[in-house]
């Protein structure tokens, strides 16, 4: 069985009075098990064009709704390095296409997802540079 | 200036060659490279099963950075806390599972509220933010 693992740390020497170092690590499981995920899109890097949701072409879709079970993890990076340059990432099945979060640039993000909705990026700049990989089990 | 650092790194044996990525960023306010998030809220709590809770009780800022860590501290792997922002499912953590995300608090009611599953869930979580508007007594 293959193990995967997500590290995070914070740091800060001046943002508290005493230093902030904070540091975790968690193994990715099947759902509701402690068995590893078997599965991954690997490491894609892609430019988004699309400057808005619901045109017609130009997202990148991160992860297509129900493509794994449950828990599908993610790690996306704006590799973009002007301030102001964002990528936002959206929810692609869910009516109104609500925001999920936004990427300025060089910002990362991790976080299980809901398996069961579409995810979509689009950029304030065309085109803007994203690595991402989707992480889970397949079904 | 407040310079704070976050970083990611995803190691597997999954492919025929080892994933190891990282990626890390200093966390700055909204539109800049030069100046630091100097905010922090950061909590530890006990959330008991049913109800949904505010876990940002105060209301960002849309127009500044934000960004938010959650950890699930269960150690029952069947235990999750659903985490929506603004009524809209972002994230499910189950037993030992965190999130790092730029929050987008794209206007007042964008609150990040979480729901316990299966049991009490002890949540760490941390913002660190540019500002915020307190709630009025």
């Amino acid at each position: 069985m293959a193990t995967t693992t997500a590290s995070l740390t914070i740091n800060s020497t001046d943002l508290l009075t005493d230093e902030l170092s904070l540091s975790t690590t968690c193994t990715l499981t099947q759902t509701g098990t402690n068995t590893g995920v078997e599965d991954t899109t690997g490491l894609n890097r892609k430019k988004v064009i699309s400057t808005a949701k619901g045109t017609a072409s130009g997202q990148i879709t991160l992860y297509t709704a129900d493509d794994f079970a449950a828990i599908p993890y993610l790690y996306i990076k704006n590799l973009d390095t002007t301030a102001g340059n964002k990528i936002f990432v959206y929810d692609d099945t869910t009516s109104g296409d609500p925001l999920q979060f936004q990427l300025d640039a060089n910002d990362w993000a991790f976080i299980p997802m809901h398996g069961d909705k579409t995810y979509k990026a689009y950029a304030t700049t065309n085109p803007t540079s994203i690595e991402f990989m989707v992480i889970g089990k397949d079904q | 200036m407040a310079t704070t650092t976050a970083a990611v790194t995803l190691s597997s044996d999954l492919m025929s060659a080892n994933i190891s990525v990282s990626a890390s960023s200093t966390l700055m306010k909204a539109g800049t490279t030069a100046d630091g998030l100097d905010q922090i809220e950061y909590a530890v709590l006990e959330i008991a099963t049913g109800d949904e809770y505010d876990l940002i009780a105060n209301t960002p800022t849309a127009t500044k950075a934000s960004k938010l860590y959650v950890k699930n501290h269960s150690i029952d792997e069947t235990y999750f806390v659903a985490v929506t922002q603004n009524s809209q499912a972002i994230g499910k953590l189950y037993g030992g599972d965190w999130m790092f995300i730029p929050a987008d608090f794209h206007d007042a009611a964008a609150d990040i509220a979480i729901t316990s599953n299966g049991g009490t869930n002890k949540i760490e979580y941390a913002l660190i933010h540019e500002g915020t508007t307190l709630l009025a007594t």
